[in-house]
């Protein structure tokens, strides 16, 4: 069946967040990054910013010197997260199948089979457009297209704001003039392999047959095709298939890859998402731990927890194994991510026979102890030891307040 | 139901093309106007054996784009015509420090259209919220003005633009105003059979869907299914005038819900060729 893929893409997200929240900030340049770090990089900037030089993973005093006017703002996770949520409401009133970004502005929406509740798909697009608009104050670039690949061509052709719509069989005459830098798919040593031959635009790479790109791209060879040809199958995951996360982010102002320092911010991570479970009486059963290099890499690994849990130290625990698994490169860290994920909420029946599970029950006693004294006293009132190696770095946490209009906390 | 001849002869010479507004919907293959399975790139191929002309919708959603319209006029027969809207961000959205350049866009993005002699008119669709004060009636001049040399169709939604300087300036311009049929609703530009344009005139069904029209969904606001009768009465009346005056008239169907727009521009046509006006 023809599918129809509506694809809304908010521009430098994460600066059109703070930006909302900051009147102030509105038309002047501004700069994402962790703020009072010596070899901090860029996370994000506005067109601004753009404008003047500045780019994503470029170092903070490099990005400063290109644009002094600047003003700097500290990574806020929470936020963005908190804004994607609500940039999906409305896009879930239109379709079940809605996938988002891990907080970067991009949703997909595959509106296939709607047309009669809904009508035409460059329709429903606008209206999500003018809604998102009008609730949230963002602007995003909307486009619509038989598949996710077209779609984010067409929104990067307009971006950071407009519309395209690429009418399904076109999208073979629509990708051939445009360079090839713009497909998703095609990595940097695709290009840089492509570009060795002096092909520099989709139609001159398309022109190679099975055979030229499987002498060039190896096992990859199909992909690419594919890709030159702006066919792309991926399903548009439907909304319900992401479960609900609790999730925590630490970045460090000074990228670190100190063994002691990262395992500290883990445990305050670890608190942190602990304290967000215990609040919602939930627990989790798997976790999900990303690593953000300060080259800009990502890594993410995953650890399942033998019950589901929410108390900090089992959740460290667990968290640590997850880490293992990724922590491969010597690279210096700037960001660590912890998800906790198939949220439950944990049976309120002790077992019949105290083994294994005891320890767990002690653990959660005692974090549930620190909450409260935490609540009565405040969040300084107590810390275990294995955090106070991050008292004297500059750094920022997790907070789980409700910061954008309207967007539950 | 047959049509008696109209009481007024029209011109031998009035070409009325019939057809509706837009025709890739995929509600039409499920409604069965399109056979099953027929992809988007069959549609027009399909739509073209049975109309000779379509109103293009997607160009008030997007900037046309030359490229893309160039492929479209390639794949239509070579007796097949377009009208097409302007784009919304010079009616709906207007920026007032970038019109120009939007103009200036629309133009280039519409001319092979024009170029390959297939562009019938330019539907400016004005909103509800456009009323005739002094700023928009500038606005509504300067626009005109920019767009020279395309041939315009100026549709009202604003009830005070139905006046007689409005008309006859027009007739200066020799704009068409587009004549609609609409729900009976107050505040609405009325149905008015006026020529404005003796090259062309334009009519647009929109169905009279008066629950529907201001719900803000479109599949309620144009979900109508126009009876014989009616349908009737605008072939005998208001198109035989306006056939009398005009050399030419195009009438687009917008009812698209369920397929009705089609069916019913069928109807029309055969109304419309019982009656000898087409």
């Amino acid at each position: 069946m023809e599918r129809t893929i509506i694809h809304l893409d908010v521009a430098d997200f994460a600066a059109a967040v703070e930006c909302l929240l900051d009147r102030r900030l509105a038309g002047r340049p501004l700069i994402i990054a962790p703020g009072g770090a010596a070899r901090a990089v860029v996370y994000d900037m506005n067109e601004t910013a753009f404008q003047c030089g500045v780019r994503k993973g470029m170092a903070v005093r490099r990005a400063l010197r290109r644009c002094p006017d600047a003003r700097l703002r500290p990574p806020r996770m929470e936020r963005y997260e908190q804004a994607m949520q609500a940039l999906l409401q409305p896009a879930l009133a239109c379709s079940p199948r809605v996938e988002c970004g891990d907080a970067d502005g991009h949703l997909f929406v595959d509106v296939t089979g709607t047309g009669r509740l809904l009508g035409p798909a460059m329709d429903v697009a606008w209206r999500l457009e003018r809604r998102i608009r009008a609730d949230l104050g963002f602007e995003p670039a909307w486009s619509v297209a038989s598949s996710k690949l077209m779609a984010k061509v067409a929104t990067r052709l307009v971006k950071p704001r407009g519309e395209c719509i690429v009418g399904a069989g076109e999208e073979a005459a629509f990708l051939a003039p445009l360079p090839l830098r713009l497909l998703p798919g095609i990595e940097n040593r695709d290009l840089a392999m492509l570009d060795a031959l002096n092909l520099a635009f989709v139609r001159q790479a398309a022109s190679l047959s099975r055979e030229q790109l499987g002498a060039l791209f190896g096992s990859r060879a199909a992909l690419v095709h594919d890709v030159l040809r702006g066919i792309d199958p991926s399903p548009v995951r439907p909304a319900g298939s992401a479960s609900p996360t609790v999730t925590a982010h630490w970045h460090f102002g000074n990228d670190s890859n100190d063994a002691v320092v990262v395992e500290s911010a883990l445990y305050a991570l670890a608190e942190q998402a602990g304290w967000q479970l215990r609040r919602q009486r939930l627990a989790a059963r798997r976790l999900r731990i990303t690593i953000d290099y300060s080259d800009g890499r990502r890594r993410t690994g995953h650890a399942t927890a033998p019950g589901a849990t929410s108390d900090d130290r089992s959740l460290f625990e667990i968290a640590c194994r997850a880490l293992q698994r990724v922590w491969t490169r010597r690279v210096r860290i700037r960001h660590l991510g912890f998800y906790c994920e198939r949220l439950v909420f944990p049976t309120a029946q002790l077992d019949l026979f105290a083994g294994r599970h005891y320890p767990n029950r002690k653990h959660y006693r005692l974090s549930a102890a620190v909450d409260r004294i935490r609540e009565r006293f405040g969040r300084q009132a107590i810390d275990v030891g294995r955090v106070l190696a991050l008292k004297d770095l500059p750094a920022a946490g997790q907070c789980a307040v409700p910061l954008l209009p309207g967007v539950p906390a | 139901m047959q049509c008696l001849p109209p009481a007024s002869t029209s011109k031998p010479s009035c070409r009325l093309l019939v057809g509706t507004s837009g025709y890739s919907y995929a509600e039409w293959v499920s409604a069965g106007f399109y056979p099953p399975q027929t992809p988007s790139t069959r549609m027009l191929s399909f739509y073209a054996r049975r109309f000779p002309i379509v109103e293009l919708n997607y160009t008030w959603y997007q900037m046309p784009r030359a490229d893309a319209l160039e492929r479209l006029c390639a794949r239509s027969p070579a007796d097949f015509y377009f009208t097409a809207k302007l784009t919304r961000r010079l009616t709906h959205e207007i920026d007032f420090d970038r019109w120009r350049t939007a103009a200036a866009e629309y133009r280039r993005g519409i001319a092979p259209l024009q170029q390959a002699g297939k562009l019938k008119a330019v539907l400016v669709q004005l909103p509800p919220f456009f009323d005739r004060r002094p700023q928009n009636r500038r606005y509504l001049a300067l626009l005109l003005d920019a767009l020279e040399g395309l041939p315009l169709a100026v549709e009202f939604r604003h009830a005070s633009w139905a006046a007689e300087r409005v008309f006859a300036e027009l007739e200066r311009r020799r704009t068409t105003l587009v004549c609609v049929d609409e729900p009976a609703l107050p505040g609405l530009f009325p149905q008015l059979a006026v020529v404005t344009n003796p090259d062309l005139f334009y009519v647009r069904f929109h169905g009279r869907n008066a629950a529907g029209w201001r719900s803000g969904d479109m599949q309620k606001q144009f979900d109508y299914d126009y009876h014989d009768a009616e349908l009737c009465r605008w072939a005998q009346g208001p198109i035989a005038e306006m056939a009398a005056r005009a050399r030419s008239g195009v009438i687009f169907f917008n009812n698209h819900v369920r397929a009705q727009a089609p069916k019913n521009a069928r109807r029309l046509m055969k109304h419309l060729a019982s009656g000898k006006i087409a």
